[in-house]
């Protein structure tokens, strides 16, 4: 079959930085970061040395009737409540969302690791008769498919399912994926994106690989700082991120307010090491994006880099963006406002970037204050630029050697 | 524990535990109030807790066909005269 087009109708996230599009714009455009000191959990963070964190702060006001809740750990709760928002922006009705041609893809790293934590504490409790207090939801609430099981019950959906669960490429895969099953017809809608919830674990894991910010623990807005020279690290973040994926012709048709487009994606495996950046990788998948998108590096204005403040890292990215696109495109980093949101990190920052191509706007890479030497061949963006973006690319990569690429355009008619 | 007594604790948890305020003796909870087998399990837990013993896996079938407040009350006080079979 022909290609299909696929657009955008519907988005929400939930962010360090904020949960509406406004607040999002304007933590953005005020340079406000959104890092905090790491919360104790009573348990690992006497033993990380990193004390900082992107936390959700903003309170959300959830209205799930408890028939929803007793299912949901809190990454699920993160989920619906974007999947919510993202649907009613779409403004799909009732009789299409549970035809089975709207499907779901969406993902987390590992689930609910608040409920699994409580499991194992039942577990490993020195109360043989803690056993029975397992309750008959902490699967369901833990499960690595929670977020997208949670979003088809809470809404009928009752087409495909996809779970991605490939850490930080989480979420740039489920919206990938899902504008594959639109593209070529097996569905003619998607909700994709990605959520996780504030988990030390993560931390615990990124802080042993000695990967994580350590020199900024009394001035947690000072960091991440990708691409700078004083960079010592990713912090880890929280958050969600839901995009409405639907066929063009069909949105047209029924008057859907249009976001923008999806014209792009590419996936690949670094087909070696589990961790270290691996730069053939990034740059094939860089290549396969623009080949899938059917254009050419000049037309891309905007890169949103994964730069997730690593030494390594964000080396190989910047040298992998200078080898394909040169110093043209505009690159900003947008962790530096938030962290690593982890498995919610492409929606995130692909609902972010949609913003700022309909904004005209390019925010800087955040505590970018003197740009390493060895990440000066591209073009970074240091302070607030207007500009028209019509093309953008969304880069995230993953542990595993996953790379993703997403292209977007804007959306002019 | 008495069968008043009993009531009013399990109408607590209900309230409680299940978001459900008085729900009438005898009606069915899962088509009045969206109480299903995941609720079921849970309950047994919170019948566990307040009788301060663990129920074998045969006493927790037998509560499977359970619909009503009073038969969860009468498979209480039959789990504490010992004559669930």
């Amino acid at each position: 079959m022909t290609p299909r087009r696929v657009v955008i109708t519907g988005c929400s996230a939930i962010t360090p930085i904020g949960c509406s599009r406004e607040n999002i714009l304007t933590h953005l455009m005020e340079g406000t970061s959104g890092v905090k000191p790491l919360r104790s959990d009573g348990l690992l963070t006497d033993h990380i040395q990193s004390g900082v964190f992107g936390a959700v702060d903003e309170p959300i006001a959830y209205d799930f009737s408890r028939s929803h809740r007793k299912t949901m750990g809190p990454v699920s709760y993160y989920a619906c409540q974007v999947a919510k928002e993202a649907l009613a922006a779409a403004g799909l009705t009732e009789e299409f969302i549970t035809s089975g041609r709207l499907g779901v893809a969406f993902g987390s790293t590992h689930g609910s690791p608040t409920v699994q934590r409580e499991i194992y504490r039942t577990f490993f409790g020195e109360n043989a008769k803690n056993y029975s207090s397992i309750g008959a939801v902490d699967y369901l609430k833990s499960m690595v498919h929670t977020t997208a099981v949670n979003i088809t019950k809470m809404f009928g959906i009752t087409g495909r399912v996809l779970s991605s669960c490939t850490a930080c490429t989480t979420s740039s895969q489920s919206i990938g994926f899902g504008y594959e099953m639109v593209k070529f017809g097996m569905q003619d809608a998607m909700l994709c994106g990605g959520a996780d919830e504030y988990d030390t674990t993560t931390v615990a894991v990124f802080d042993n690989l000695l990967a994580c910010s350590v020199d900024f623990n009394d001035t947690p807005h000072r960091t991440p700082r990708p691409f700078d020279r004083l960079r010592d690290g990713l912090v880890v973040g929280e958050g969600a991120g839901a995009l409405l994926l639907e066929e063009y012709g069909r949105a047209k048709k029924r008057g859907a307010p249009i976001l923008g487009e999806v014209i792009g994606f590419s996936c690949n495996n670094n087909g070696g090491d589990l961790i270290l950046p691996n730069i053939e990788g990034i740059t094939e998948t860089i290549r396969l994006g623009l080949k899938d998108a059917r254009i050419g590096p000049a037309d891309v204005d905007m890169i949103s880099a994964h730069a997730t403040a690593t030494k390594m890292g964000d080396v190989i990215e910047a040298k992998a963006i200078g080898s394909i696109y040169g110093d043209l495109p505009r690159v900003t980093a947008l962790k530096s406002y938030m962290g690593h949101t982890m498995g919610s990190c492409g929606a995130i920052e692909s609902i972010m970037t949609l913003y700022m191509m309909q904004e005209g706007l390019a925010v800087p890479t955040l505590n970018l204050d003197e740009v390493d030497p060895r990440c000066s061949m591209i073009r970074h963006v240091r302070t607030q630029e207007q500009t028209r973006i019509r093309t953008a690319s969304v880069q995230n990569f993953a542990f595993g050697g996953v790379n993703t690429c997403l292209l977007f355009r804007r959306f002019e008619g | 524990m008495t069968r008043e007594e009993l009531e009013k604790a399990i109408l607590a948890v209900f309230r409680e535990r299940f978001e459900i305020e008085n729900p009438g003796l005898d009606e069915n909870l899962r088509e009045e109030h969206e109480f299903d087998s995941i609720d079921a399990i849970e309950l047994l837990r919170e019948i566990e807790l307040l009788l301060g013993s663990e129920l074998s896996r045969d006493e927790k079938k037998k509560a499977m066909e359970i619909r009503t407040i009073n038969q969860i009350l009468d498979y209480v006080m039959a789990l504490e005269k010992g004559t669930v079979r």
